[in-house]
């Protein structure tokens, strides 16, 4: 585990500043505060309440798994605080009024785990006492701070072992919406993919849920059935893994290792880990030091992918690892131009790199890939 | 020696009916007290909870208010179909295409408010009844059991819903994901953030009660609904009124995802109907498809809904409040058919 | 009473024979109502006991009781020695009694052999369609009831249905039938028929309860009456001590004066007919169920139509009343082509309507008797105002209604099927009566009734026709026709066989005629 001071040493990506403003800075920086707004107040440890709204169960080991591992870093870290959680929460009003609980229920500090957009902001707007953070939020307030994961970076790490490993060249991929971090995953894991095989495709299906593991499981037998050979996606659990596993075809996960539900199937996985973010914003809200953030989990500290699963051929790994360690030295960005949309147009010029704050909003699928615009 | 025995009566008295149920809601509470006693809770803490956060603060009220709406547009529109014999299944897609039709005017009409919100109101009732025309012409004219048709189609209204909110119309922004932008125009609020959606479905549902006692339709959709072919002896056009009477059906279902879109919500996204279509057919039934009892089942289903909510935030998992939810829906079904059966006393001389 | 040793004996059984039925004190009551009240019945094997009594009486809730339908709310109930407590209808087949009821309870989309084993715990868990219908064939030879296993009920006759209903409940090893009122509906030679069947039934030492209106029936069948007046129980007598007077008197308490012949018509001199019809026909599913149908109807005048039933009478009624609209011909009334105005206009236009199957076309059983009462009325003040209902209005005429039909009704707000059987009918004739200005048309108007009742609405229908108001009456029972009509016509296979002044009629020409020989044809 990191410590809290090695994590602001290496540093979270800021986001930005003002609310509303373009609010992306470039990939350096330490935490500084967001606003120029003056910080919550103090809380002491024992009167202390953090609630976490998650999108889907706990028990899904994978996004919420990981999301509540968070929450129980921080209970080690401040044992006296109370915590407070609701599990599946779906994307209506009823969101409005789990948070409004929290917010009757004297929470300093809520978590959402997942984009509520309006549902949350509507709550924090009307409790600006209460500090607030929205997963992959977009819409940041006085007392709403958002984060996210760079995780578009393993993602096109995973994509060169994908690419190499498919002898068809055909990569399926299982949606949730097509919103930005499908695209960045998307496009990114393609991108990795004709790094060794520059006639790969993808094929996107989108399932309209995070977590549904019928759906997703339905939506893998299909690709698969199309000719796909290896599956990514980004679901909050393991259904198309072993639906790879069933029919010999190879898969890259999200969130967290799952290799025992298809050990044959298993390339790697996105793995993130909130521990440490977590600690550190509660320890600021505490402090008495909390304003509202932009963060983006850097690769390598939050989010990073998985060791290699058994069947990637060793020098597949060893050539996916040198391209890792390229991202992190920073020699080397996967994220420069030419780059081309659905229809030829060209969207990055030859050569310019994409800004994190392009790839964080990425809203247009790469040449090749086909599912999510509409 | 003193036996006692059950009779079924045709009819509950109502004064016993609602002392059965009243009954019986309270011992569908005691009985969720003793399992969540039994699984390391303190019921009397979260039911003291439960009350104080619905009932003991603006916020709980609110809250409620916002539950209570949606869910009479949807209980009166499956309670208005069962009058004529017809079982809404779609409701659920209804509620979402008429708010995606409310929606389509707010976001490409302009014009002043007064303007722009009667329209969208009109527009949600005509995409609810657009979307039950098939299966209502289905069923006038071929025999076409509604029941799943009416389902299909909600299936196809919330993809719809998803497509357009994810692909053409979404926000542009990039400061929401998924949805389409925020509504340019917005129901008014009267209290808190309770806009007029709620008096509005209280109105309606009072005025279909007194339409269906005090007007000549009203008269011939109850004939039709109970025996049709009593309704075509009798020269009443039971097709005509069929159809006008699902389409009306629909209408209140879309006006529904109006009032939710333009009131509680403000942007149009997948989900928003929030399953108040299927929770409408419960409340349809427990209210006997009366428009006024609609009203007080509505309120019942809301409060029950949203302690289920206070319950989720006490750390009680979406599985026990089901449970919980689910036994007092029980309960209450219980005692209501309860209310049909007579306790005899007979003196039996044996020997 | 009699002491039971000489009923035993006198019924051809050993003395101590103990009844298959008895009830001591048997009472039940209903809100406002006591339909039965402290009955004593005793059923031996062997014997056919009729059940009398007026409309309203409590036949048909006694029975329910003894099948499990209803609790009673006093007494005692022994079958077969033993005190017994049904709590359903499954309870009271396995102790050996089941009833055909007055409305059946048939599945009409199954077919015969599937009705037979619904819900019959000796049907096998998995069992072939064939083997189904040979058991159901077996079954019909052993008790001696012709059906066709595989036919749907719903393409049955009436009689055929019935047939089925006994069936099922004899398969299930009953002592004890119960069939009320089982002929209302039947032809006279399904009658016969059915009658065959329950003597050889008793024969084997079972019984039958047997509920009727028809006197002469039940003098012919059973062996004895009980009858039962107000819920309670008058007399049980032996049959051969009976006579239709005697037993209308027992009915009804005191003697009843049954209208004598009527005068005939105050014959139209010159009228012009207030309906005509010409060569109309109605295509049915498969085929032509109406056939040129040519005649005239004149006001003042009862026309009887004669015929078995389903030979097109039903569909008579619904051309004339507007519930079907012919394939072709054309429909006249007073000069005004109403080929295709529709059941709304004609009513309108004053032409009431008794249906043969009251309960599913006549009116809406689980509605209140007040919304039943004013279904011909609702429309037009003082009921409605532009569109605007009053239910007080509709309260009041419910009222007038069931008074002058002399149907006793504590609650208005009471779903209409809880009526006795007669009283629905007698509701829907005035119903129909008070909007007849030009025409009535009355199917089989006397079906269910009590012999007052009867005798009451034959009364009406005559002051109808004297004030100048045509009737049409559909009837199976040929001495009703010949005392009421002024003219009958006779129907065959959807045709018309031929009209005669009633004064010019035989029972033997109209019985020819029934038989499908034209009138010009005739000897
Ligand atoms: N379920 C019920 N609820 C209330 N009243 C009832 C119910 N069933 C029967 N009654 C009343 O009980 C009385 C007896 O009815 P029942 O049906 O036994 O008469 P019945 O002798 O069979 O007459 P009918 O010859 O007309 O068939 C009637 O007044 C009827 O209205
Ligand atoms: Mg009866």
């Amino acid at each position: 585990m990191i410590s809290t001071k090695s994590l602001s040493r290496r540093g979270f990506l800021n986001m930005g500043v003002a609310a509303g403003a373009g609010y992306l800075l470039p990939k350096t920086g330490l935490i500084s505060p967001a606003h120029a707004a003056t910080p919550l107040a103090p809380v002491a440890e024992e009167d202390a309440h953090i609630a976490f709204g998650h999108t889907g169960p706990t028990s899904d080991e994978g996004w919420t798994w990981a999301h509540d591992q968070g929450m129980k870093a921080v209970e080690a870290a401040f044992p006296k605080l109370r915590t407070s959680y609701v599990e599946s929460i779906p994307y209506s009003a009823d969101a409005t009024r789990i948070f409004r609980q929290f917010v009757a229920d004297d929470a300093n500090m809520v978590f959402a785990t997942s984009n509520y957009g309006d549902f949350l902001y509507d709550v924090a707007n009307r409790a600006p006492d209460v500090a607030f953070y929205e997963c992959d939020g977009r819409s940041p307030l006085e007392n709403l701070g958002t984060f996210y994961l760079s995780h578009w970076y393993p993602s096109y790490v995973a994509g060169i072992a994908a690419g190499a490993m498919s002898p068809s060249g055909k990569l399926g991929y299982v949606a949730s919406f097509p919103v930005p971090s499908v695209y960045s995953g998307t496009n990114a894991f393609l991108m990795g993919a004709r790094s060794v095989n520059p006639e790969a495709t993808l094929q996107a299906i989108v399932i309209n849920s995070w977590f549904d593991p019928q759906a997703a499981t339905q939506a893998g037998t299909a690709l698969i059935d199309n000719g796909c050979d290896v599956l990514f996606g980004i679901m909050d659990e393991a259904g198309y893994l072993q639906v790879a596993e069933e029919r010999g075809a190879k898969a890259v996960m999200w969130n967290t290792d799952l290799r025992r539900y298809g050990p044959n199937a298993y390339i790697s996985s996105i793995i993130v880990d909130f521990k440490d973010f977590y600690v550190e914003q509660v320890r600021r809200r505490l402090a008495g030091e909390w304003t509202p953030t932009q963060d983006l989990l850097p690769f390598g500290n939050g989010v990073d992918v998985d060791a290699w699963g058994e069947s990637v051929p060793a020098e597949v790994a060893a050539k996916a690892d040198a391209v890792k360690a390229s991202i992190l030295d920073g020699s080397f960005n996967p994220f420069v131009g030419e780059l081309k949309d659905t229809k030829g147009n060209v969207k990055v010029a030859k050569g310019a790199t994409m800004s994190e704050q392009e790839l964080y909003h990425w809203n247009w699928s790469i040449e090749g890939v086909s599912g999510l615009d509409s | 020696m003193t036996s006692m025995r059950l009779q079924r009566m045709p009819l509950a008295p109502p004064r016993v009916a609602f002392a059965l149920r009243v009954l019986s809601v309270v011992l569908a509470i005691l009985t969720a007290a003793l399992v969540l006693w039994g699984s390391g809770h303190n019921p009397l803490a979260l039911g003291a909870k439960v009350i104080s956060s619905t009932f003991g603060s603006s916020f709980g009220l609110e809250d409620l208010s916002l539950l209570f709406s949606p869910l009479i547009y949807c209980g009166l529109s499956v309670a208005v179909a069962l009058r004529i014999g017809a079982w809404n299944i779609g409701a659920e897609g209804q509620f979402n295409f008429g708010a995606l039709c409310a929606t389509g005017v707010a976001l490409f009409v302009s014009g002043p408010v007064w303007v722009i919100l009667p329209l969208m109101g009109v527009a949600g009732m005509i995409g609810g009844a657009l979307w039950i025309l098939v299966p209502t012409l289905a069923r006038a004219y071929a025999d076409v059991s509604e029941l799943i048709t009416t389902l299909l189609m909600n299936f196809v209204a919330m993809l719809l819903v998803y497509w357009l909110a994810t692909g053409p119309w979404l926000d542009p922004s990039g400061m929401a994901l998924a949805t389409t932008s925020r509504l340019p125009v917005s129901v008014p609020a009267f209290w808190g953030i309770v806009h007029w959606g709620l008096p509005i479905a209280i109105l309606i549902a009072i005025a279909l009660s007194l339409f269906v006692t005090y007007t000549r339709w009203g008269y011939e959709v109850r004939i039709a609904g109970a025996n049709p072919g009593a309704a075509r002896y009798a020269g009443m056009p039971v097709r005509t009124q069929l159809i006008g009477i699902m389409l009306l059906s629909g209408a209140l279902a879309g006006l529904g995802g109006m009032m939710e879109v333009a009131g509680t919500v403000g942007r149009l996204q997948g989900g928003i109907s929030n399953n108040y279509g299927y929770i409408g057919i419960m409340v349809a039934v427990l209210a006997r498809a009366a428009p006024i009892g609609v009203l007080a089942t509505a309120f019942f289903m809301a409060v029950l809904l949203n302690g289920g909510i206070v319950l989720q935030s006490q750390g009680l998992t979406t599985h026990t409040v089901l449970a919980v939810t689910g036994l007092i829906l029980l309960y209450a079904a219980i005692g209501d058919e309860a209310a049909h059966y007579k306790i005899l006393r007979t003196k039996a001389k044996d020997g | 009473m009699r002491d039971s040793a000489s009923v035993q004996q006198r019924l051809g059984l050993t003395p101590g024979t103990p009844p298959i039925l008895s009830l001591k004190s048997v009472s039940k009551y209903f809100p406002g109502v006591i339909a039965n009240e402290s009955v004593d019945l005793d059923v031996y094997p062997g014997e056919i006991h009729a059940l009398l009594g007026e409309n309203g009486a409590g036949k048909s809730t006694l029975m329910n009781i003894v099948t499990g339908i209803y609790k009673m709310d006093a007494g005692e109930l022994i079958v077969d020695g033993r005190r017994r407590d049904f709590s359903s209808p499954t309870d009271a087949i396995e102790a050996g009694i089941g009833m055909v009821h007055q409305h059946f309870k048939l599945v009409r989309a199954f077919t015969v052999a599937e009705n037979i084993h619904l819900g019959w715990p000796e049907t096998p868990k998995r069992i072939s369609r064939n083997s189904l219908e040979t058991r159901t064939a077996q079954l019909a030879t052993d008790l001696g009831l012709a059906v066709n296993p595989k036919a749907v009920v719903a393409d049955l006759s009436t009689g055929e249905q019935q047939r089925v209903e006994i069936l099922r409940v004899l398969a299930r090893d009953a002592k004890l039938l119960i069939l009320d009122e089982p002929t209302a509906v039947l032809t006279p030679q399904e009658a016969r028929e059915l009658f065959t069947a329950l003597r050889a039934f008793t024969a084997r030492g079972n019984a039958v309860i047997f509920i009727s209106h028809k006197l002469e029936e039940v003098l012919e069948i059973s062996d004895r009456i009980t009858v039962l007046r107000n819920g309670e129980k008058v007399a049980t007598e032996w049959t051969k001590d009976c006579t239709e007077k005697s037993l209308a008197q027992l009915m009804v308490g005191r003697e009843i004066v049954l209208t004598e012949t009527h005068k005939k018509s105050a014959i139209r001199v010159k009228a012009a007919p207030v309906l005509s019809l010409s060569d109309v026909s109605l295509k049915g599913e498969q085929d032509t169920v109406l056939k040129n149908i040519s005649f005239d109807l004149y006001p003042g005048e009862i026309l009887g139509i004669a015929g078995v039933a389903g030979n097109g009478q039903r569909e008579l009624t619904y051309v004339i009343s507007g519930l079907s609209q012919p394939s072709s011909g054309k429909i006249v009334l007073d000069g005004e082509d109403v080929t295709r105005a529709g059941a709304r206009a004609l009513a309108q236009k004053g032409i009431g309507h008794i249906p043969e199957d009251r309960l599913h076309s006549g009116m809406a059983p689980t509605l209140s008797i007040t919304d039943n009462a004013v279904l011909r009325e609702y429309g037009a003040p003082p009921l409605s105002r532009k569109g605007w209902f009053s239910p007080r209005g509709a309260a009041n005429l419910a009222r007038e209604i069931a008074s002058i039909a002399e149907v006793m009704v504590p609650d208005f707000n009471m779903p209409a099927r809880n009526l006795s059987g007669g009283n629905q009918q007698r509701l829907v004739a005035r119903r129909e009566m008070r909007i007849a200005e030009r025409i009535l048309i009355a199917a089989y108007p006397s079906r269910g009734l009590d012999v007052g009742a009867i005798n009451t609405m034959m009364r009406y229908f005559l002051e109808l026709r004297d004030s100048g108001v045509a009737v049409v009456l559909i009837s199976e029972e040929l001495e009703e026709l010949l005392s009421f009509s002024d003219r009958i016509a006779v129907m065959f296979h959807g045709e018309i066989m031929g009209t005669c002044p009633t004064d010019k009629a035989d029972a033997e020409t109209i019985g020819l005629m029934m038989g499908g020989t034209r009138q010009e044809d005739l000897p």
